[in-house]
């Protein structure tokens, strides 16, 4: 019962035992007495061997992950059908051979309690149906087979749910004390809309089984869809965890062309994350964050390496060059359909609150939300990393130099984000050795704002045009298109005034 | 010899005449049908919702991981439409194929109409793939005699106490079917895409089994509960393969997103100003059409339109851009260190593998394949001879055809020693078809 059924290793403490014992006790008790009064239909064996063979079956399509919150359970199927189909006796036999000979390692007790767990849901499920539900061999037609077969049915499937839940929250709540009533909220709500699909799956099986009169073959007509859904769900899991290293391909493509912001992405995307909950984001909005701070950097794979590697002197060209990237970078990537909501949030990051940034000065609230996150992050992870002219802020020394530019470069509220984060999180400062500061010796990091603002400061004539319309690169045929950023020459440039690096 | 059957297809022009001939079987269907007697009028309304719940299968299409089109609910309910006998526990159809086939021919049409009203095209071959497949169903099921001069619709009584061998007959009926539809389809990629048909049709049975095997069985499912259920049966027993319709279509939403993203991969070298605009997008297109009419099959031209695209990356690495971009200009150890940066990126990724094996191999010479006995990837070969005919050919609108000729002197010059000759047919070939096609139009 993939999520639902597996308990894990309970602690040692003597509650535990005694649980499993009282759990074991009752599914005897409910089996025995359906046993003896003769409830529900006469068992049949040849269809009680198919049902367990079946059951066993579904053990093995459990051990692998389908991935992406999706689970199947076909045991949970089998059980139910079986509740309608061999009635109370049949069913919790079948639960509980299905789970106590289930492969893989399992200590003896967590065999033991989803066993007596899986047939007590059995026999209480048979029970349920015995008492409301209508003989097979009696119902004829659509109405009289979904209102006396269909419905008693669903409300058994319901009940089956709920014994379920309530033996883990108990069980949970004795071996590591998490609170019962809130485990049973977040059972329901997970794995209720899966119990509902179950029923209808089991309901289809059950018509087929007995009044079409089809009988152990239903199983490979109902459960061949369901496989191969599963199994295109399985490869749907591996798909998006190739897609996931890939993307992150594009941001190590970056990386290998500027060394010096190695992991820069990856750590500016968790702190990016953490500060969407102060900020209470919505999940789409945190998805597309977390995105657009992974690649808010990818441009920089237009601007000259040059640029990147030790410059010995910085040009009017050279910063303007560079400023191009968080343009590049959409040009880049807005052909990727998923990253749609990412787009603004990369081309905006280098905005200001106060409207002196770039691409495309936009001021305040008309900075995407995203963005103006990004910014913060961007600038705080900057601040927190070794440099060759500097030792990395300690994390709080980092959050006052950005306190200093709130209101200015920086949303208010944002940095009031990353002080909440920082009262959360640990955040451990990036340092280098001595080696790979001198690679870094005369590198300018476009994200510290403090190196930023010196070059900024001595390159006036450069505002205007940078301010305008953004860049846009060569491949870009319906857009007017500048000089290709890679042709841009410093050496033919007039210098107005050459700024060494910091 | 062998080329000319090759070719048989394409200059049939097959994937043009699988529709024509679907028209036809269409047309004789409705004749036929009104024809036919009378029906009851209980038979008029069980055949209005089959032809209701084709038309929304086949508004609800999916498109496959690789790119073909499928309706999974519309060829479920055509099958199960084909193999109604008994609706109800005491009412039996008395319809022939050529009904069964006439209402198939509404639903559809009724289905195809959504997509051409928002002008969007709808793929004229896999519907007459569909159609058809339908249609052979009907006619096994219903007319031909298989057992004691009675076709399996009749034999249904004599087996009412062993509902399982019916249900394994329908399944039978339903697999014959697919793989008609399969076979329908191979030809029509064969022919439109110049590939060999054999290797199409593998692709096609090897893709279509698992989506198969839930049609199959959802036919039957469909067909066998009509029994006890009537015809409520056809939608509440769609359920199963609704779902798997949900898992697929999220499969191959990744999978096109996983395709973009690796496009944007190919960009980096682009706008890193390395390599010419859309270079590697033009060789990506090459060399899917040279591994095509070599007859790789799907996978393989999967990876190989990826390493393809993916060919220049390890420029990505280089501090200062090669003129022009053209690897093919390079020195040779440049080229080969190009490569192995490239498959060095790629491999970093832990997930393409394939391709960055087919990205180490790309800059070696043929002649190693002969004189050292080396194993090449055959797509290597082929990124080889696709990137420099697009370094040769450059970006030249004018003088193409001069260039054009030029490039593929200098590229015989290296014949056997650079590159592989059977490679290099493969392109002339499919240049050749370009040119026709540009010609005509």
């Amino acid at each position: 019962m993939s999520k639902a059924g597996a308990a894990r290793e309970p602690s040692s403490s003597r509650a535990v035992p005694l649980y499993i014992a009282a759990t074991t006790l009752v599914a005897v008790a409910v089996v025995t007495v359906s046993w003896v009064l003769h409830i529900g239909p006469p068992v049949e064996w040849a269809a009680v061997v198919t049902m367990l063979i079946l059951g066993l079956l579904s053990s093995v399509f459990r051990e692998r992950d389908v991935g992406s919150n999706i689970t199947f359970s076909f045991l949970s199927i089998i059980i139910i059908s079986s509740a309608v189909l061999i009635g109370p006796v049949g069913s919790a036999l079948v639960g509980a051979l299905s789970m106590g000979l289930e492969r893989g390692k399992r200590s003896a007790e967590a065999r033991i309690f989803n066993a007596s767990m899986v047939a007590l849901q059995g026999a209480v499920g048979g029970l349920v149906y015995a008492a409301l539900g209508a003989d097979l061999d009696s119902v004829t037609g659509a109405g009289d087979l979904l209102l006396r077969v269909g419905l008693p049915l669903m409300v058994a499937d319901v009940v089956q749910m709920l014994i379920n839940a309530l033996l883990l929250a108990g069980i949970v709540r004795l071996s590591s004390g998490t609170p019962p009533r809130r485990f049973l909220v977040q059972m329901i709500t997970n794995s209720g809309v899966a119990y509902i699909g179950y029923g209808i799956i089991g309901f289809l099986f059950v018509i087929l089984w007995g009044p079409a009169d089809v009988g152990w073959f239903s199983a490979v007509l109902i459960l061949a869809p369901l496989y191969v859904a599963r199994w295109a769900l399985v490869q749907y899991g591996e798909e998006q965890r190739a897609h996931e290293r890939t993307l992150s391909a594009l941001v190590t493509a970056v990386e290998t062309k500027d060394p010096s912001a190695a992991g820069h992405s990856g750590r500016i995307a968790a702190l990016a994350e953490w500060m969407a909950e102060p900020l209470s984001m919505g999940t789409q909005d945190v998805q597309a964050l977390v995105y657009a701070a992974m690649l808010h950097d990818v441009g920089k794979v237009g601007v000259p390496t040059r640029l990147l590697r030790r410059p010995r002197t910085w040009t009017p060209a050279d910063v303007e060059a560079l400023t191009h990237h968080s343009a590049l970078g959409v040009v880049l990537v807005r052909e990727i359909e998923f990253l749609n909501g990412s787009l603004a949030g990369i081309r905006h990051h280098h905005e200001r609150w106060d409207g002196l940034g770039y691409p495309d000065g936009l001021a305040g609230d008309e900075i995407p939300l995203i963005s103006r996150v990004i910014a913060v992050a961007d600038a705080f992870d900057a601040l927190t990393t070794d440099r060759a002219e500097r030792p990395a802020f300690a994390p709080q020394q980092a959050l006052r130099q950005i306190e200093q530019r709130r209101g200015r470069q920086f949303d208010p509220h944002v940095v009031g984000a990353l002080a909440t984060v920082l009262e959360r999180h640990d955040w451990p400062i990036t340092s280098a050795d001595e080696d790979e500061l001198d690679r870094m010796r005369g590198y300018l990091d476009h994200d510290d704002p403090i190196a930023w603002e010196q070059v900024w400061a001595t390159t006036p004539p450069l505002r205007p045009a940078v301010s305008g319309p953004g860049p846009t690169p060569h491949p870009v045929a319906d857009e007017p298109s500048p000089p290709h950023p890679a042709a841009g020459n410093a050496d033919d440039v007039p210098v107005a005034e050459q700024v060494r690096a910091p | 010899m062998r080329s000319a059957l090759r070719d048989l297809p394409s200059r049939l022009r097959l994937h043009r005449l699988l529709p024509v001939l679907s028209i036809a079987v269409a047309a004789g269907a409705v004749a036929a049908a009104v024809a036919s007697p009378q029906m009851p009028l209980q038979d008029w309304g069980i055949l209005l919702v089959f032809a209701v719940v084709i038309a929304v299968g086949e508004v609800n299409r999916i498109v496959l991981p690789g790119g073909r089109e499928t309706a999974p609910m519309s060829l479920a309910a055509g099958y199960a439409l084909a193999m109604t006998w008994e609706v109800g526990e005491t009412h039996r159809v008395e319809f022939t194929a050529g009904v069964v086939v006439a209402v198939t021919t509404v639903g559809m049409l009724a289905g195809a109409v959504p997509a051409l009203l928002r002008r969007s095209p709808v793929r004229a071959d896999d519907l007459a793939a569909r159609f058809l497949s339908v249609a052979v169903a009907a006619i096994l099921f219903r007319h031909v005699v298989v057992w004691d001069g009675q076709p399996l619709l009749t034999l249904q009584e004599s087996w009412s106490s062993t509902r399982w061998v019916t249900a394994i007959s329908m399944v039978l009926v339903s697999g014959i079917a697919l793989f008609v539809q399969a076979f329908c389809v191979a030809l029509a990629t064969a022919s439109r895409d110049h590939r060999p048909f054999w290797r199409s049709l593998v692709d096609e049975v090897r893709q279509g089994a698992g989506l198969g095997a839930a049609l199959a069985a959802s036919g039957t499912l469909i067909a066998l509960a009509e029994r006890p259920m009537g015809v409520v049966a056809l939608p509440v027993f769609l359920i199963p393969l609704v779902l798997t319709q949900f898992a697929i279509r999220r499969y191959a939403g990744i999978r096109e997103t996983y395709g973009q993203t690796i496009r944007a991969l190919s960009r980096l070298t682009e706008i890193g100003g390395y390599t010419r605009r859309d270079h590697p997008a033009r060789v990506a297109a090459l060399s899917v059409a040279m591994g095509r009419d070599l007859g790789m099959s799907d996978r393989d031209t999967l990876d190989l339109e990826y390493a393809a695209l993916l060919h220049d990356i390890g420029q990505v690495a280089l501090r200062e851009p090669i003129p022009g971009g053209a690897t093919m200009m390079a020195a040779p150890a440049d080229q080969d260190r190009i490569a192995r940066d490239g498959a060095g990126i790629v491999r970093q990724t832990g997930v393409l593998d394939n391709v960055a094996v087919i990205l180490e191999s790309q800059s070696k010479p043929y002649r190693q394949v002969r004189e050292l006995g080396e194993d090449l990837p055959l797509a290597s070969r082929i990124i080889k001879v696709a990137n420099a005919y697009d370094d040769l050919v450059g970006e030249a609108r004018a003088r193409r055809a001069r260039k054009h000729a030029s490039a593929i002197e200098r590229i015989h010059l290296g014949l056997g020693y650079e590159y592989d000759p059977r490679v290099v047919e493969a392109l002339i070939r499919v240049l050749d078809r370009r040119a026709a096609v540009v010609g005509a139009g």
